[in-house]
């Protein structure tokens, strides 16, 4: 059971970091550069914990 | 059953085993060859696929946008839109990953740097953009699967092994899944980048007001810089977690062995907990500066 939840937890993770790098381009886009580089951080944050879950889901033994 | 017949240690040392194309076997004077040359129907298939693929990522992505943004006035530009040719040609002609996946997809770049109209987001709109992303991956996948494949000499004889009887471990058909997962999210990951910057609304609208005139370079620029976040990504995130699985490679042995002893740690790492700290302080440093 706990390999489902860890597959899941990273698919939401690693998709929903794509939201921080969305916001990141929108605000660059209005020249908000400090704003951009923060929610980029939380971007690369977000997907290196979606990687940590894949790599648990990959470890876990039946 | 073939029942192995013991040598005296002359015959033994006389056995000699060239691992090559043609297998030769020297027994006691008498030579024994098995001609098993590598069937080069696989390669001649590989070459034609690489080669389809790759025309099609150059029309679809450099000549045909070039055509209809006039880019083909000069013997100099119609040498620079065919400069991807020659870095395909080369290596189908050479077989090398390195030209097939690294120069040629960079060769395709160097038209769109000098000419950044060939790649406006007016030329393609989505399904249009679809399609050639579709091709691209056609190519990238197919060219690294056919690169990497190896078609081994036909055996002398064969023998199923017990465990090739038994169903396939839950275990390895959970790696599989998981590896098609990261797949997926590898071609999806940056489609999406793209597609964002080139036909996101708001900013298109927002590019147009700022800088009139400068779309074209603006967008390569956007492109260039969500292209190399992305490897970035790649290289951290998708390799990453995959690493600890590659097998077969003597360069990387060492790493290997420690890349798996972490990857049978059950329990997240440092980087894991760093990643969680530095994300809610962020978002903590977000919502101070939005309402400074």
């Amino acid at each position: 059971m706990r390999r489902y939840f860890f597959e899941i937890l990273a698919l939401a993770l690693i998709g929903g970091s794509m939201f921080f790098f969305k916001e990141s381009i929108d605000y660059l886009s209005r020249r908000d550069y400090i704003a951009a580089l923060v929610v980029m951080v939380i971007g690369i944050s977000v997907i290196t914990v979606g990687k940590e879950m894949a790599r648990l889901a990959l470890v876990q033994r039946d | 059953m073939p029942v192995p017949v013991p040598l005296r240690a002359p015959a033994r040392a006389r056995i000699r085993l060239r691992a090559s194309a043609t297998i030769h076997a020297v027994i006691d004077g008498a030579t024994t060859a098995f001609d098993a040359p590598m069937p080069r129907r696989w390669r001649t298939f590989a070459d034609a696929v690489a080669l389809a693929l790759g025309l099609n990522v150059w029309l679809s992505l450099v000549l045909v946008p070039a055509i209809h943004v006039g880019a083909l006035g000069s013997a100099a530009r119609v040498a620079l839109v065919a400069l991807p040719l020659a870095a395909l040609g080369a290596g189908i002609w050479r077989r090398s990953e390195l030209l097939l996946l690294g120069a040629f997809p960079s060769a395709l770049l160097v038209p769109i740097s000098i000419e950044p109209a060939i790649a406006s987001p007016h030329l393609y709109g989505p399904v249009r953009f679809l399609v050639v992303a579709a091709g691209i991956v056609a190519y990238l996948l197919s060219g690294s699967f056919f690169a990497a494949f190896h078609e081994p000499a036909v055996p002398v004889s064969m023998r199923p092994l017990a465990s090739a009887a038994a169903a396939r471990p839950a275990r390895w058909r959970r790696r599989e899944r998981v590896y098609w997962e990261l797949t997926v999210l590898a071609v999806l990951c940056p489609a999406l980048g793209l597609y964002w910057v080139n036909f996101d609304p708001g900013i298109a609208g927002f590019l147009a007001r700022m800088y009139a005139g400068r779309v074209a370079g603006m967008l390569t620029l956007l492109n260039v810089a969500v292209l190399a976040l992305w490897l970035i990504l790649y290289l951290h995130v998708f390799l990453g977690a995959l690493r600890p699985h590659r097998t077969g490679d003597r360069d990387v042995v060492t790493d290997l062995a420690i890349a798996r002893t972490e990857a049978q740690k059950g329990r997240p790492r440092l980087r894991f907990h760093v990643a969680v700290a530095g994300a809610l302080v962020f978002m903590g440093l977000l919502v101070y500066l939005r309402h400074l």
